[in-house]
């Protein structure tokens, strides 16, 4: 099953965290079978997240066979998905991240998941680093890459 | 031949008969009064040497020692004074001579030491010279080496100040500007950097997937 993942799920983490939501929501289904008549029940709040992907994959959240289905899509997509690490100088917005998410998506693989870090060093852009390579993508490297014309420009100045 | 000369010829012939006569004449009488003067000598010598033992006796042979001995020790005397004028004399040209010899010598000899000074000094003068133009040249040499490792050097020092500047510049406008974009600005310049990389990216993916 090719799973469709929204938006708002962009790293392993929030597949681990699907994976625990399914799995309490799976417990309360067990524990209301064998719960007394009259108790009182309190189902697990599942979150948006959670929900956006069982829409999408149009998928029934009160069906075991669904969750079963979509638990272990999850945990397939957890050990094959293809991971991208990106870190920022700063913390990302979540409409930013959600951009990036959307565009590696649509033109890397659909079950791209994100690591995001932080390097204030950058102090812009961003640093892609894929299972093999890195790719600097930062103000940084761009200057660094500019420092011969800099220095070009520094020693027209000091010579008049 | 006539008369008159025969005439002359007979006088001629009478005259050396007449004078050869004559000669002969006068030598015959000449040689009688010698032998008569010889035998008064003889008698005379005869009575000088009876007679000398009274002429020469003791005293007169004595004033006449005496008077030998004067006229010697004169004449030693006036001999002396020659040989002693002589001698002053001799001395004196002898010191000349020896003076102007000396002189002559220490004059060439000199010469030969006012020739060895100043091909001394000729040497010396070449010898220094050649040290001097070694030394310039030794000197134009290090010079341009100094100079050469002085423009090396400050090239150095300017590439390294360059260097350093830049990296200065760049981690000030890192640290000017880190805080200061906004993630929602770079985001049109991220997707594009991501849209370069776009084939690098899903290479890898691929590959390690």
């Amino acid at each position: 099953m090719d799973l469709k993942l929204p938006n708002s799920v962009v790293s392993q983490v929030d597949v681990a965290r699907l994976m625990r939501e399914l799995g309490a929501l799976g417990d309360f289904f067990i524990s209301t079978q064998a719960r007394q008549a009259g108790a009182s029940v309190q189902p697990p709040r599942s979150s948006g997240a959670l929900e956006q992907l069982a829409s999408e994959n149009k998928l029934n959240l009160l069906d075991g066979q669904h969750r079963q289905q979509l638990n272990d899509a999850l945990n397939t997509l957890l050990g094959q998905a293809p991971l991208i690490h990106i870190s920022f100088a700063a913390e990302p917005s979540p409409k930013a991240l959600d951009r990036i998410v959307s565009w590696l998506r649509s033109n890397i693989h659909p079950q791209t998941l994100l690591q995001v870090g932080l390097q204030p060093t950058i102090a812009a852009g961003c640093v892609v680093r894929t299972p093999n390579r890195v790719l600097d993508l930062s103000m940084r490297a761009y200057l660094k890459q500019q420092e011969p014309y800099l220095v070009e420009l520094i020693a027209g100045a000091a010579r008049g | 031949m006539n008369t008159g000369g025969l005439i002359l010829i007979i006088g001629s012939l009478a005259a050396a008969t007449a004078a050869f006569i004559w000669v002969a004449l006068r030598l015959s009488s000449t040689s009688s009064r010698v032998i008569k003067k010889d035998m008064s000598d003889i008698e005379l010598d005869k009575a000088a040497v009876s007679d000398v033992e009274h002429i020469f006796n003791e005293e007169f042979r004595e004033e006449l020692r005496n008077r030998g001995r004067l006229h010697f020790e004169k004449v030693i005397g006036e001999n002396a004074m020659f040989l002693q004028q002589d001698l002053r004399q001799t001395t004196t040209q002898l010191n000349d001579y020896m003076k102007a010899e000396i002189t002559r010598t220490l004059q060439e000899e000199f010469k030969k030491y006012e020739q060895s000074i100043t091909d001394a000094k000729q040497l010396a003068i070449a010898s220094i010279e050649k040290t001097i133009t070694t030394i310039d040249q030794q000197r134009e040499f290090l010079q341009k080496q100094l100079a050469g490792q002085y423009e090396e050097q400050k090239d150095q020092i300017i590439a390294r100040f360059e260097k350093d500047m830049a990296n200065i510049i760049n981690h000030y406008v890192l640290r000017a500007i880190g805080n200061q974009i906004d993630l929602s600005d770079q985001l049109d310049y991220i997707l594009a950097e991501l849209e370069a990389n776009k084939k690098a990216i899903v290479d890898d993916i691929r590959s390690g997937t």
